[in-house]
């Protein structure tokens, strides 16, 4: 499986559900497409003769190019999916993501406070769940979206009781 | 409504905080009502005239009325709020009840304080009064405050609450109240002269800022020719004066004392206050080096406390200044007393060459001279090395920057690399910790490396951990035989001055985690009460 250099040699990672893709689908199009629609007002009004200004070469310009990035967007999809892993070590929980900025995270399990689960409205159609563990630093940004409801579950009971065994203080 | 009715079996080792309190709190109201009415008749009685004028006799006896009525109300709120304000010591925990409409208990596991302060605003300072104010280590607003107390019990009360964290007083089991826990014992390590405090003013970020911006200023109004951009600069003073006055009334007569209860840090010229960190509960510490202070080797330490928070404002700018200005020996005095073991035998060149140095002395791993285009400064200074017991970062080349992290301290970390650090074949290791000034980020590391203190540092941090096991420090020190418990409990014996007095060597373990005082006796902590109580 893909491994980047900065991942700890000798990993074996964990891959989300590809069904993930569908939920990122689903924000893509919920933020960019919509965005792009309202920087083509412009240009429908002008194409109306309602506004004088912008130039129609503006007006065309401007939402083509968020369109084309918004594209760009959108091919990359699959591949950060793919490219998020975790992998549960004896003593911590290595999670990674990224492709151009790539981010390798170890949590040590004695470092939980607690470990939260939540569904959205397409995961929940799609039986995925996001794990989201919180230590005592607010800079802990420990996301692991699109597991599977099952193994978000297991996740979970497996992460607070080897939390449990390991809890140090602060 | 009543706590006492409700629960009479509990009531006995309930405590109310003293009456005076809330009109220190709130004696802005009194003096806004007092003014408000009162105004009118004491400028009569100011210029020798009747008290109340005849023609407006009906009205001054209704406006008196209501400003005695307001005032009468509000002096019953405060005598509510003081009585219904109560806490409680008991079992292991600090229980705050408030409120006599919306009532509020908090409580806080003692074996989780993670800092504990005196504050003394003004007011409460001509009165002799204090706040207590101590942290749990807990998700947002985790600060527990008794306010007001007189100084000695708020004195007695941290001393209580310090013993029983640390272990070695434990609450009687029969719900009596314990003996009281004598002070433990302090010595001062190193204070701040006050013309050191004016002159780190002086050359602070914020001096050199005001400097450019006066000659901006005058370069810009011989230019346009009008003196108009001097009325511009009044408010810009006037807010810097008060910046100024704010630094330098927090600032002053800054001391550090070192104690078996932790650190002890004292400053403030009107209000007071003073802080006691625990052993061990310093998440993280930074040592600074504006540019201008360099001229007289003065540096600044800030740490990360669980609870102390990480919102910038001045009173947590404060409250997170370990040490506000100091030379090389007073740094290493401090580091001293926080890291009691340096995890490396000859500490001194290190923590030089971290403070001061360049490239690889003393073993820091700098930045690959490959990626000196990304920094092209500070390549040669941005370097990491780990010790037994911490990792020092070391970051700025005119900025000079030095972090620190005790292994066992580490929450998380993270790896993390941009498409350009991975075409020089650099990547940034940042360590999670608590909220506060202090971010450890390790920056443009060559890869290789970085993988590998990454790794190493996940083992390291969870050895540290398994070595400490209780978040009680004495019990646990005591348990290993390392230090003699009735040693705190007889204030009269001085402290051994710790050893990083010697400046030869200034990394030494302080006196309070050696067993450096004669073990006189090994007795019990409780049958030693009754000689003290």
């Amino acid at each position: 499986m893909h491994t980047a250099a900065i991942d700890p040699p000798g990993i074996e990672w964990r891959r989300v559900s590809p069904k993930y893709v569908t939920v990122r689908l689903v924000e893509w199009a919920a933020g960019n497409l919509l965005f792009v629609a309202l920087l083509s007002l412009p240009l429908v009004f002008v194409l109306l003769g309602w506004w004088l200004w912008p130039p129609l070469w503006l007006a065309v310009a401007v939402p083509a190019a968020m369109f084309l990035l918004a594209l760009w967007r959108l091919v990359l999809i699959p591949r950060q999916v793919r490219a998020i892993g975790y992998a549960e070590r004896d003593e911590d929980l290595l999670i990674r993501r990224g492709i151009f900025y790539q981010r390798t995270m170890v949590v040590p399990y004695g470092r939980m406070q607690y470990v939260d689960v939540a569904v959205g409205p397409v995961e929940r159609a799609l039986g995925l769940c996001t794990l989201k563990l919180h230590t005592a630093s607010p800079g802990t940004n420990a996301l692991l979206p699109g597991l599977p409801a099952a193994e978000g579950a297991r996740l979970r009971e497996q992460l607070t009781a080897r939390g449990e065994a390991r809890l140090a203080g602060l | 409504m009543d706590v006492n009715r409700e629960a009479p079996a509990v009531d006995a080792d309930w405590h109310r905080v003293h009456p005076a309190s809330p009109f220190v709190r709130g004696w802005v109201a009194l003096v806004a009502v007092v003014v408000f009415f009162g105004r009118d008749i004491f400028e009569r009685a100011l210029q020798g005239r009747e008290l109340v004028d005849e023609g407006l006799n009906g009205r001054i006896v209704w406006l008196l009325a209501g400003g005695a009525a307001l005032l009468l109300v509000t002096v019953a709120g405060f005598v509510l709020s003081w009585y219904f304000t109560r806490y409680q010591l008991s079992e292991g925990y600090v229980r705050v009840n408030t409120g006599f409409l919306f009532k509020q208990q908090r409580q806080a596991r003692l074996d989780r304080v993670q800092a504990i302060d005196i504050v003394q605003p003004l007011l409460a300072r001509i009165f002799g009064l204090a706040e207590l104010k101590f942290e749990v280590a807990d998700a947002g607003e985790s600060v527990v405050r008794l306010a007001y107390l007189p100084i000695g019990q708020a004195k007695q009360l941290r001393a209580t609450i310090l013993g029983r964290a640390a272990g070695i007083a434990p609450g009687t089991a029969d719900g009596a109240e314990a003996a009281p826990v004598p002070e433990a014992p302090e010595h001062v390590v190193l204070s701040v002269p006050h013309g050191r405090l004016v002159g780190s003013l002086l050359l602070s970020e914020q001096s050199f800022f005001v400097v450019l911006g006066a000659i901006t200023s005058v370069v810009f109004s011989v230019l346009t020719e009008s003196g108009a951009v001097v009325l511009y600069l009044i408010p810009a003073v006037l807010g810097l004066g008060a910046a100024y006055w704010k630094s330098f009334n927090k600032g002053f007569n800054f001391t550090a004392a070192i104690s078996p209860d932790g650190i002890r840090l004292r400053y403030g010229l009107l209000d007071t206050q003073a802080q006691t960190v625990p052993p061990g509960r310093i998440q993280a510490l930074r040592i600074t080096q504006p540019p201008l202070w360099r001229i007289l080797g003065w540096y600044r330490i800030q740490v990360n406390v669980a609870g102390y928070g990480g919102n910038p404002g001045n009173d947590n700018a404060a409250r997170t200044t370990l040490l506000p200005v100091g030379g090389m020996g007073e740094v290493m005095q401090t580091l001293a007393l926080v890291l009691p073991d340096p995890g490396t035998p000859d500490p001194y060149p290190v923590f030089a060459a971290a403070l001061n140095g360049l490239d690889s002395d003393a073993g820091f791993t700098t930045t690959p001279r490959r990626a000196r285009l990304l920094a092209p400064l500070g390549w040669r200074r941005n370097a990491f090395l780990a010790t037994g017991t911490a990792l020092l970062l070391r970051s700025g080349r005119w900025w000079r920057q030095l972090v620190l992290v005790p292994h066992q301290r580490t929450q998380s970390m993270a790896l993390s690399q941009g498409p350009v650090a991975r075409r020089f074949g650099v990547a940034d290791l940042v360590l999670h910790t608590t909220a506060g000034p202090v971010v450890p980020r390790l920056i443009q590391a060559d890869v290789g490396e970085a993988v590998a203190l990454f790794d190493q540092q996940a083992a390291r941090a969870r050895e540290a951990r398994k070595r400490q096991t209780s978040e009680q420090w004495l019990a646990e020190l005591s348990k290993a035989g390392s230090l003699p418990v009735p040693a705190r409990l007889q204030p009269a014996q001085p402290l051994q001055p710790p050893a990083p007095l010697q400046p030869a060597q200034p990394l030494q373990p302080p006196a309070p985690l050696q067993p450096a005082q004669p073990p006189t006796n090994a007795t019990p902590t409780t049958q030693e009460e009754p000689h003290n109580g």
